[in-house]
C-alpha cells in the first residue's frame, strides 16, 4: 500500500515538474506563434487563393506546373547549393583539421581569422570578388602578366563566380562547428589505435573521421539550407544571368506584384527542404 | 528588493523621457514618399528637401526604390505608408488604369510655369531623363541600335537594363523597327529574338550606377544607361541618337489623407521653382520641366541634357497606353525570358 502511494506521489510530482515552468514559457511561445507561424500560414493560404478574386483555387499551382521555368529555377538552385556544400566541405574539413592540430596560441589566431570574415559586411565581401575576379581584376592581371592567358578569363557573371562568392561566405559556418567537434575527439582513442598498430591513414579513416562525421553532416546540412536562400551573391556576381530562388522571388514580389505565385514557390521550396531535412534525420538515426 | 525597484524606476523614467522626446519631434511633419533615389534623389534632398524643412517644417522621408509593384503592394495591404511614388510613363498609365492613384489637384500645387507635357491628370512630371547608348572609349562606336546589338561587327559585352520597358524597345529596333513604329507598339517577338541572340554577351544591371561602372571596369564594352549617369563621364562615350526621352512622374497614392496631400503638393510646388531645378541639374543632368530652366543651365554642359534641342530632336517618347494595355503579356514573356537565363 505504502509502495503504491509512494509511486503515485512520485509520478504526480514529476508531472507537476514538467508543467511547472510552462507559465514562464507561454508568453514567448505565443510570441513565436504569432510572429513566425501565423505569417507562414498566411503565405500558404495565399498560394491557394486566386489572384483576382481571392477565393480558394488551385489556379496558381496549375500555372506553376504549366510554366516549367519556376521549377527549373528551383532545381538549379538546389544543384548550385549542393555543389557549393560539397566544395565547402572539401575545403573546410582539411582547414578545420589543420587548425585543430595547431598549438594553442596559433589555434586562437587561426579561428580569429576565420571569424573575422563575419565582421565584414556581406555586400562588401561580394563586391570585393569583383575586384579579384573581374576582367580588370587582380587574378586576371596576374594571369596575363605571367603569360598564362592572353585575354581576360571570365570568372564572373556565370555559375562559377557565384559559387566562389557563396563558398567564401559559407566557409566559417562549416569550419567553426567542425573545429569544435574535432577538439572534442578523445585523444586517447588515437593513442590506443596507435598502440594496436594502425597506420596514420587507418587511424584517420577508421577512428577520427567517423567520430567527426556527424558534425560534418550537420554542418553540411546547415550550409545547404543557408545557400538555398542566397540573394545578394547571385544578384551581384551573376549579373542577372544566374537567377536563383531568392532572385526569382524578388522579381515576383517587387517587380510584377504576383504574390500568389511567390507564395506557391515558397510553399514548394518549404516542402522540398523539409523532405531533405527529414531524409537527413533518417540517416542520422540509422547511423546512430 | 531595492535592486529590482531601482531597475523598475529607471525603466519607467526612460520610457517617459522617450515618449516626451517623440512628442517633441512630432512637431516636424513627416511626408513619406518613395522614389528612385540614387544621385538624383541625393540632389533633390540637397536642393529641395532641406529648404522645405526650414521654411515649412515638412520633413521628406524617402524610401527607395518606388514603382508600380510597391504601390500595388501597399494598396493591397491597406496600409498607406508612402503617399507618393515615382514612375515612368508606362507605369503611370498602368497605375491610373488599375485605380491605384488619385487625380492631381493642380490648383492646390499652384506650380510655377511648367511645360504642358509634364502636367498629367494623374501625374506630376518632375524631371526629364533619357535612356541612351553608351560605350567604352576606344571600342568601335555604334550609330544606331542595329549596330549596338550587332555582336559580330561590334564585339564585346553589353550591359542591359533588367527592366522590360528600358530594353525591349531598343531590342525591337535592333531587329529593324523604326521609332515611328515603336511609338505605336513593340513587336515582342522581334525584341526577344534580339535579346536571345545576344544572350551570351549580356550582363543585366538593376541600379543606375552599374552601367558606367561596368564600362569603366571593362566588364562590358557597350551599355544601355540612363543619360545622367553616363554623359560627360571620363572614358565613356554616349549618343542620344534613337534614345528614349521620358518624363519621370510622381503620383499620389489612393487613400492618402488631405493633410498628407497638402504636404505633398507643397513639395511638388517647390520642385517647380527654376532655381531649385538648376541646383539639381548641377549634380545630375535630369532637367526639371520649367521653360525658364535653360537660361540658368551652364552653357558648356548644355549638350548633356536630354531636353537640349539637338538631343531632343533625335529621340522618341514612349507610348504609355500601349505598355499598360499589354502589361500582362509583357510580364509573362519577360518572366519566362529571364528565368531561362
Amino acid at each position: 500500500m505504502a509502495a503504491v502511494s509512494d509511486v503515485g506521489e512520485v509520478s504526480v510530482s514529476r508531472h507537476q515538474r514538467r508543467w511547472e515552468g510552462f507559465g514562464f514559457l507561454a508568453p514567448l511561445l505565443l510570441f513565436a506563434l504569432i510572429v513566425f507561424d501565423v505569417p507562414l500560414l498566411i503565405v500558404v493560404f495565399w498560394s491557394f487563393s486566386d489572384p483576382d478574386t481571392g477565393f480558394p483555387s488551385l489556379g496558381t499551382y496549375a500555372a506553376f506546373v504549366e510554366s516549367g521555368s519556376y521549377a527549373r529555377i528551383i532545381w538549379r538552385t538546389f544543384l548550385i547549393a549542393s555543389e557549393v556544400t560539397i566544395a565547402t566541405a572539401l575545403i573546410g574539413y582539411p582547414l578545420a583539421y589543420w587548425i585543430s592540430r595547431l598549438e594553442q596560441r596559433s589555434q586562437l589566431i587561426a579561428i580569429g581569422l576565420v571569424t573575422m570574415t563575419f565582421w565584414v559586411s556581406i555586400l562588401v565581401r561580394t563586391y570585393a570578388w569583383i575586384v579579384m575576379l573581374g576582367n580588370g581584376g587582380i587574378l586576371n592581371r596576374w594571369l596575363q602578366s605571367l603569360g598564362i592567358v592572353s585575354r581576360p578569363v571570365e570568372f564572373l557573371y556565370n555559375e562559377g563566380g557565384v559559387a566562389v562568392g557563396m563558398i567564401n561566405v559559407l566557409l566559417p559556418f562549416l569550419v567553426l562547428p567542425l573545429y569544435a567537434a574535432m577538439r572534442r575527439v578523445d585523444p586517447r582513442l588515437i593513442h590506443v589505435a596507435e598502440t594496436l598498430g594502425a597506420s596514420r591513414l587507418q587511424i584517420f579513416w577508421r577512428v577520427f573521421f567517423p567520430l567527426t562525421a556527424a558534425a560534418l553532416g550537420a554542418s553540411m546540412v546547415l550550409v545547404l539550407i543557408l545557400s538555398l536562400g542566397f540573394y545578394i551573391t547571385p544578384a551581384i556576381l551573376g549579373g542577372g544571368r544566374v537567377p536563383l530562388i531568392a532572385n526569382m522571388m524578388d522579381l515576383l514580389i517587387n517587380k510584377f506584384a504576383r504574390w500568389e505565385m511567390a507564395a506557391v514557390n515558397s510553399v514548394i521550396l518549404l516542402v522540398v527542404t523539409l523532405a531533405f531535412y527529414g531524409l537527413y534525420q533518417r540517416l542520422r538515426e540509422k547511423a546512430a | 528588493m531595492p535592486k529590482a525597484r531601482l531597475f523598475g524606476l529607471t525603466a519607467v523614467s526612460a520610457a517617459a523621457m522617450m515618449a516626451f522626446a517623440i512628442s517633441a519631434f512630432a512637431q516636424v511633419k513627416e511626408l513619406h514618399v518613395m522614389h528612385a533615389g540614387g544621385q538624383w534623389g541625393d540632389a533633390v534632398a540637397k536642393c529641395v528637401d532641406s529648404d522645405l524643412l526650414k521654411e515649412k517644417g515638412i520633413k521628406v522621408v524617402v524610401e527607395t526604390p518606388g514603382g508600380y509593384a510597391k504601390l500595388a503592394a501597399q494598396a493591397k495591404s491597406g496600409a498607406i505608408n508612402n503617399v507618393a511614388t515615382d514612375g515612368s510613363t508606362s507605369e503611370l498609365s498602368r497605375m491610373a488604369a488599375e485605380g491605384l492613384i488619385d487625380e492631381i489637384d493642380w490648383a492646390a500645387i499652384d506650380p510655377k510655369p511648367m511645360f504642358d507635357e509634364a502636367k498629367n491628370k494623374y501625374g506630376f512630371g518632375s524631371s526629364y531623363y533619357s535612356t541612351i547608348m553608351a560605350w567604352r572609349k576606344g571600342v568601335p562606336a555604334p550609330s544606331n541600335w542595329v549596330e549596338f546589338f550587332d555582336t559580330e561587327k561590334f564585339p564585346g559585352k553589353r550591359a542591359l537594363p533588367d527592366y522590360p520597358d528600358y530594353v525591349l524597345p531598343f531590342a525591337a529596333m535592333a531587329d529593324g523597327m523604326t521609332p515611328e513604329e515603336i511609338s505605336k507598339g513593340i513587336d515582342l517577338d522581334r525584341a526577344f529574338k534580339t535579346l536571345k541572340r545576344v544572350k551570351k554577351d549580356s550582363i543585366w544591371w538593376q541600379a543606375g550606377a552599374q552601367p558606367p561602372q561596368l564600362l569603366k571596369d571593362n566588364e562590358a564594352q557597350y551599355a544601355i544607361s540612363w543619360s545622367g549617369r553616363v554623359v560627360g563621364q571620363e572614358g565613356v562615350e554616349t549618343s542620344f541618337n534613337q534614345g528614349m526621352l521620358d518624363v519621370s512622374w510622381f503620383v499620389v497614392a489612393k487613400g492618402a489623407t488631405d493633410e498628407q496631400k497638402k504636404m505633398l503638393y507643397a513639395w511638388f510646388h517647390d520642385q517647380t521653382i527654376p532655381e531649385k531645378q538648376a541646383c539639381v541639374a548641377q549634380y545630375i543632368s535630369y532637367p526639371g520641366p520649367s521653360p525658364e530652366l535653360e537660361k540658368l543651365l551652364p552653357k558648356d554642359k548644355l549638350d548633356q541634357f536630354p531636353t537640349y534641342s539637338e538631343n531632343k530632336k533625335v529621340q522618341w517618347l514612349p507610348n504609355g497606353d500601349w505598355w499598360f494595355k499589354n502589361a500582362a503579356e509583357i510580364e509573362k514573356r519577360w518572366n519566362e525570358f529571364k528565368l531561362e537565363q
